[in-house]
């Protein structure tokens, strides 16, 4: 059973190491990405806009790791992928730009904007 | 159980290791080509030269002359790096070095907070060494990573350790990693011009009026070449450089291009950042009648409807003689308006902001006249042009603009009748001290200008071209918002514009026709009917 723990985990590290080392994300088309498709619709419903500058390095990246998008109703991986970016592409314009851009590079991107724009990051970011 | 489990996590490592290892094996069985960079021709992280530690901008402008030896060459040449400027026109020598506004008005004895602007290192006081090129600053324009940052007020260094700044003052600067960023330079970007130019006047979107933190990411509506998932365009898109000179001027703009679409290698091209360089003379193809318009209205007059319309406000009025007010307690205080927005500061005096703005328009042929230190002014109900504009309808040579008018109220000298460089920045600079004349003093021997220190204010006028903020097509102006009483072109004489104009006489003879015409296909009419006849 250990074995199986540690197997497992090598696992998906050995896939987040081999995706990590080969990117290198760009932090600029995460920032469209998050103000074009995020922003966009927490700006239409109840929750309202987020700016990156609301949380520090640390907590976007527990954020993304944990992954729960909605209080765990859906993923944020979810809102990143392409599936996603296919059904919205027609009324939105970044879906449709990042249309064929790999789920893990965008996801990077995503979060290079996120971790530079949080409220201890280099440059504290808002939505606009 | 524990060996189907074990025998699943087996599997699933198995999966780890070739997704992982994946790209390797499957070049071995077909080779497919590596993963290009497409914006740079150089992966800059593979130069020994820029794999070490670096503690200050200048190392960094050494080791990127190693193989880029001309660079620091042709900057020295540019605008951007001398601030002056000899305007052929006037004779006029302007730049940032010599020019005055109704904003912070200018860098004499500022130069160490002013020049975070500059693309150089260590400009803080007139004895700058200009042909220095380690002094020239590639990372300013080139950084990617957005981390690159000058330090204020030490006239434009950059620290790649941390530092005491100012020394002797116990605070600390963290340095910046000078080596992943010179790593990672590449094209200059919005976010490299726009850390300046959305930033002129000391703040987002203060001077400007169409240039703002917004023109960063902007959406469509915002400004329809930028969109940044749509064209894309870069401020180099249009202000394509040359040697490192960037096109296109604001003490020399050009007012009307009539040179049409830009043709590489055609010889006597002109600016290529005017909208015909692109669209040509005739840019309207289904409504030729508009082509007629563009020989007298300039594309921003309709394409700009207002500016300032990324939700950042600009700045369009500032009064200086109103600073100086303290607290009960002695100390500077600032008052903000409903929104937050600051509308008054001690150390700068009133603001009135603007978002959403319409332009206000006049005829100008790309003639711009200074009032420089040298000149006399005279207080009067008038208020003084910090730039004339030249333009009229007769000239031939002058399109209608629209113009963002910037209404200060700022120091001058009373008996030298001269505007004044004041030194604002600093320990001992105005913004610290509140007294005035102290802060004029050193600012004018700084620029060598006498001052006799007595202190009044002058209101002044500023005007500033708008060109950026393009709408798109759907949203640029109607008939209506010009051949209207309520025209926006209500101020611009010269010209005849149907419906905001009247002429008796042409309206006379005009109506005459048109009743004359009734009264003819009635009374045709009327004969037929009585008639009976068929023709």
């Amino acid at each position: 059973m250990k074995l199986a723990k540690i197997l497992a985990a090598g696992a998906i590290l050995t896939v987040i190491a081999g995706t990590a080392s080969a990117y290198d994300a760009d932090w600029k088309r995460g920032r469209i990405y998050y103000r074009s498709v995020c922003t966009s619709c927490h700006a239409a419903s109840p929750v309202g806009s987020i700016n990156p500058s609301t949380k520090t390095k640390a907590e976007w990246t527990a954020y993304l790791q944990a992954d729960k998008h909605a209080k765990g109703k859906d993923t944020v991986s979810g809102y990143v992928s392409k599936a996603y970016r296919a059904k919205i592409k027609s009324g939105n314009k970044a879906a449709e730009k990042f249309a064929d851009t790999p789920d893990a590079e965008l996801a990077a991107d995503i979060k290079a904007f996120l971790i530079k724009g949080a409220k201890d990051g280099d440059s504290p970011a808002t939505c606009s | 159980m524990r060996t189907a489990i074990t025998r699943a996590a087996l599997l699933l490592f198995c999966a780890g290791l070739l997704a992982a290892t994946g790209p390797a094996l499957a070049e071995e069985a077909k080779p497919e080509p590596k993963a290009v960079k497409l914006t740079t021709t150089a992966d800059h992280s593979k130069f020994k030269q820029l794999q070490k530690a670096f503690a200050s901008g200048p190392e960094v402008t050494k080791a990127c002359l190693e193989c880029h030896t001309e660079a620091a060459g042709q900057i020295h040449r540019t605008k951007h790096w001398k601030w002056e400027y000899l305007n052929p026109a006037t004779n006029q020598k302007l730049g940032k070095k010599n020019v005055l506004n109704n904003y912070c008005i200018s860098i004499a004895a500022n130069q160490a907070a002013c020049t975070n602007c500059h693309v150089g290192y260590g400009w803080k006081d007139n004895n700058f060494d200009f042909t220095k090129e380690e002094n020239v600053d590639c990372l300013v324009c080139h950084d990617t990573t957005g981390n690159y940052r000058k330090v204020p007020g030490s006239g434009g260094q950059a620290f790649g350790k941390d530092t005491e700044f100012p020394p002797g003052s116990g605070k600390i600067v963290k340095g910046i990693d000078l080596a992943k960023i010179s790593q990672k330079v590449g094209k200059t970007s919005r976010d490299t011009c726009g850390g300046c130019h959305f930033n002129g006047g000391g703040g987002d979107g203060v001077k400007h009026g169409d240039l703002d933190s917004s023109m960063a990411t902007p959406e469509k509506e915002l400004d329809v070449h930028m969109d940044a998932v749509g064209l894309d365009f870069t401020c180099a898109t249009c202000h394509k450089t040359s040697s490192h000179d960037v096109a296109g001027s604001r003490y020399a703009p050009t007012a009307k291009d009539d040179k049409g679409v830009q043709t590489r290698g055609k010889p006597g091209s002109g600016n290529p950042a005017t909208c015909v360089a692109c669209h040509g003379n005739g840019p309207h193809k289904k409504e030729a009648r508009l082509n007629n318009h563009a020989t007298k209205i300039a594309c921003q007059t309709c394409h700009i409807p207002t500016f300032a319309r990324g939700g950042i406000p600009t700045k369009m009025e500032w009064d200086w003689s109103t600073s100086g007010k303290v607290d009960a307690n002695g100390k500077q205080f600032v008052k903000r308006d409903e929104k937050k927005r600051i509308i008054y500061e001690s150390r700068k005096g009133d603001f009135k902001l603007g978002e959403n703005v319409v332009p206000e328009y006049a005829w100008f042929n790309g003639h711009v006249e200074y009032t420089l230190l040298t000149d006399k002014i005279e207080k009067g109900p008038q208020r003084t042009p910090i730039n004339k504009l030249g333009g009229s309808a007769a000239d031939g040579k002058s399109m209608i603009w629209p113009m963002k008018v910037f209404r200060g109220t700022q120091p001058y000298d009373p008996v030298n009748k001269t505007l004044v460089t004041p030194h604002t920045t600093g320990p001992d600079g105005y913004w610290n001290t509140l007294v005035w004349d102290k802060a004029i003093e050193e600012g004018m021997k700084d620029s060598g200008q006498p001052f006799s220190g007595k202190v009044d204010f002058v209101n002044t006028v500023m005007s500033w071209p708008i060109t950026h903020m393009v709408a798109p097509k759907n949203k640029a102006l109607g008939c209506a918002d010009c051949h209207s009483k309520q025209s926006r072109l209500a101020g611009i004489t010269g010209i005849y514009i149907p419906v905001r104009d009247n002429n008796t006489l042409v309206d006379t003879l005009g109506w005459s026709i048109v009743l004359l015409t009734l009264l003819g296909v009635l009374g045709h009419g009327a004969l037929r009917i009585v008639t009976g006849r068929k023709h």
